[in-house]
């Protein structure tokens, strides 16, 4: 169980992404995090893992305090957490198999891992996540020869590999195409159902939203203005959401 | 200044420039600039009536360009020695010599004022030679040329002048240029120093990538900020760049000397110096100009420090480092062909031998094989970055 208390992040030089923001998600719940660019759903995901420091606020992860995680705890509560990218942030020249042991470095020994050993088990579990995900075939390619939703979906391998309980995902689908969208985010929603694996994903279209989620958080300058079922998001939520100007987009 | 007086009376003179589009700022600044200008040109003595007049003397240099000591025609000496001696002796003839070329001496012993004849067979056709004549404590020394005929022989007589008694030989010689061409001193000499060369700016460009990789990483803002320690060694390692960047290798190059004598050891460590801070810089720039997409995705793997830079620092830059690395080599080589100038080994210092004693032909062998290497170390890099990025 994720809980956060009263949350806030002030950037320095004064942008408030998050503003005084408590939330509690429950396990193997799929949440969606929508609102505008720079609403603050990037900062929140980031401040899950810590890759963002908050200003104030405490977040809990299983009743580890996250916030007070320092050094090697961050390390260690990191590896629980599993994170997927808008750009996918592979290395492209390195091979699809070695960006998907990347997402084992937290469990790996330090320095056995700097010559690039991994233990047997690592690459049997690296070839398994691939499958997982479609494409053991591509193992040896390099990884900016595979297109946007392939890639994605080696971004899923690696953050598997992790074994994690908890899944972040910032605008995974942001980059790819309707079609490719729904393939990935059908890789989500599987583990989510399969594995029971919290899945807490920002998107920017509604319509995929009220597809995948089993609860939709909706974010305006960094205040939580909805939190509810995706199907009770209707016209006037929408705008309360999104301004009086926007047009939902259907994206199927 | 006189602008402001300018400023303050709108009419006059500067109101006459201001309707050319002229501020009296800008005439100013003009003037100044020619000044400038003026003082440099008589500073630096340009003199271009010299630079007319003076370009014969490069005359010198440029028939050694020309024609530079590269082959020499090798040559085939044949030589027989035969005895003679000074004073009382047997009045026959000594033949010496073996089944080829022979040297008949009568008579063998001779007294001062006597008739001696040198007669020799089998030499080469139609070819100068010498008739030396020696002592066991001394090398020979010619007494006078001979020329064979037709069928390679010759003959010499004279009257023997006054000489100690002691047994002496004489030795015939003849030398016939063959159609054979072997590699010159010089050619031989600067190929082991141009070897030397690119070996000098391999191992200081070497030594530099060594040292300077890791303080690259240290000197990456990317990498280093978020922390006021991070910073401070940021700063730390920048400015160790730019001290070793900005002091001239040529420089660095003859205090080496002294500290470790002349030779190419003094050449290296110039090199070395010199690249830690020119190569650091560019390292570090190219880490931080990486993408930080894949930095965020391994920390959030749970990776430590060193993971992240392993895995998602060091594949990205390693395409730039090569090339940056061989950029810099291409610029060591030639770097170290004028390193020798100062008494950092390597080729300059041969160049400049032959220049100081006028050997213009081998300063020109010299000179082309610097311009051959320099461009084949030139288009070697530029294949290779081009196949590595």
């Amino acid at each position: 169980m994720l809980r956060i208390e009263h949350l806030t992040k002030q950037y320095p030089g004064g942008t408030q992404a998050l503003d005084d923001l408590s939330l509690e998600v429950a396990d193997g719940e799929f949440v969606v995090v929508v609102g505008l660019s720079g609403a603050g759903k990037s900062t929140l995901l980031r401040c899950i893992n810590r890759l963002v420091e908050p200003t104030s606020g405490k977040i809990f992860l299983d009743d580890v305090e996250v916030t007070a995680c320092s050094g090697p705890e961050i390390r260690k509560m990191r590896r629980r957490i599993g994170m997927i990218f808008q750009q996918f942030n592979l290395i492209g020249r390195a091979s699809v198999r070695t960006n998907v042991m990347a997402g084992r470095l937290g469990h790996t020994d330090p320095w056995r891992s700097l010559v690039g050993i991994f233990p047997a088990a690592d690459h049997e579990r690296a070839q398994a996540n691939l499958a997982r995900v479609g494409i053991a075939d591509k193992a040896q390619q390099r990884a900016d020869t595979l297109s946007g939703g392939q890639q994605q979906r080696v971004g899923i391998a690696r953050a598997l590999m992790q074994e994690p309980t908890l899944m972040l995902a910032d605008e995974p689908v942001a980059s790819l195409d309707p079609a490719t969208s729904h393939s990935v985010l059908r890789y989500l929603e599987e583990i989510n159902r399969e594995d029971g694996m919290t899945v807490i994903c920002s998107l920017h279209f509604l319509s995929l939203a009220r597809r995948y989620a089993t609860r939709v958080i909706a974010l305006k300058d960094g205040r939580l203005v909805f939190d509810g079922l995706p199907a009770e998001i209707d016209e006037s939520r929408f705008r309360e959401i999104y301004g009086q100007d926007a047009l939902d987009v259907e994206i199927t | 200044m006189a602008e402001p007086t300018a400023i303050e009376k709108p009419r006059g003179l500067s109101s006459r420039w201001r309707g050319l589009g002229l501020s009296l700022r800008t005439v100013g600044l003009v003037l100044l600039v020619v000044l400038i200008y003026a003082y440099g040109w008589r500073a630096t003595k340009i003199d271009v009536y010299q630079l007319v007049t003076g370009l014969p003397n490069m005359r010198h240099i440029l028939a050694g360009l020309v024609q530079p000591d590269l082959l020499v025609q090798m040559t085939e000496l044949v030589a027989v020695e035969a005895p003679l001696r000074v004073g009382a002796g047997p009045k026959d003839a000594s033949i010496s010599g073996t089944t080829g070329a022979r040297v008949v001496v009568t008579p063998r012993s001779v007294q001062p004022g006597e008739q001696v004849v040198f007669e020799g067979t089998g030499f080469p056709p139609n070819t100068e030679g010498r008739l030396l004549l020696g002592h066991q404590t001394a090398r020979p020394r010619p007494i006078t040329q001979i020329r064979t005929d037709v069928s390679g022989s010759f003959r010499e007589a004279f009257v023997w002048p006054s000489f100690a008694e002691d047994e002496y030989y004489v030795r015939v010689e003849t030398q016939t240029a063959l159609n054979r061409w072997a590699p010159s001193e010089a050619l031989a000499l600067s190929l082991e120093k141009i070897i030397e060369t690119v070996l000098l700016a391999l191992m200081g460009t070497s030594m530099g990538v060594v040292l300077s990789v890791p303080l690259s990483f240290l000197g990456a803002r990317n990498l280093m900020r978020g922390s006021a320690a991070g910073m401070a060694i940021y700063y730390l390692v920048r400015t160790f760049f730019n001290i070793t960047r900005s002091i001239e290798v040529l420089i660095i190059a003859v205090i080496m000397a002294v500290v470790v004598g002349i030779g190419p050891f003094a050449g290296v460590m110039a090199l070395v110096f010199h690249s830690i801070g020119a190569m650091g810089k560019l390292y570090s720039e190219a880490i931080e100009s990486i993408d930080h997409g894949p930095i965020e995705a391994i920390t959030a793997t749970g990776a430590t420090r060193l993971q992240v830079v392993r895995y998602g620092v060091i594949p990205q830059v390693i395409p730039q480092f090569v090339s940056f690395t061989m950029y810099r080599w291409d610029i060591n080589v030639r770097m170290s062909t004028v390193i020798g100038l100062v008494g950092g080994g390597g080729i300059g210092y041969l160049l400049i031998q032959y220049i100081n004693l006028l050997q213009w032909r081998q300063a020109g062998t010299a000179i082309w094989l610097i311009a051959a290497v320099v461009m084949a170390m030139d288009y070697a890099s530029a294949v290779i970055r081009e196949r590595i990025v």
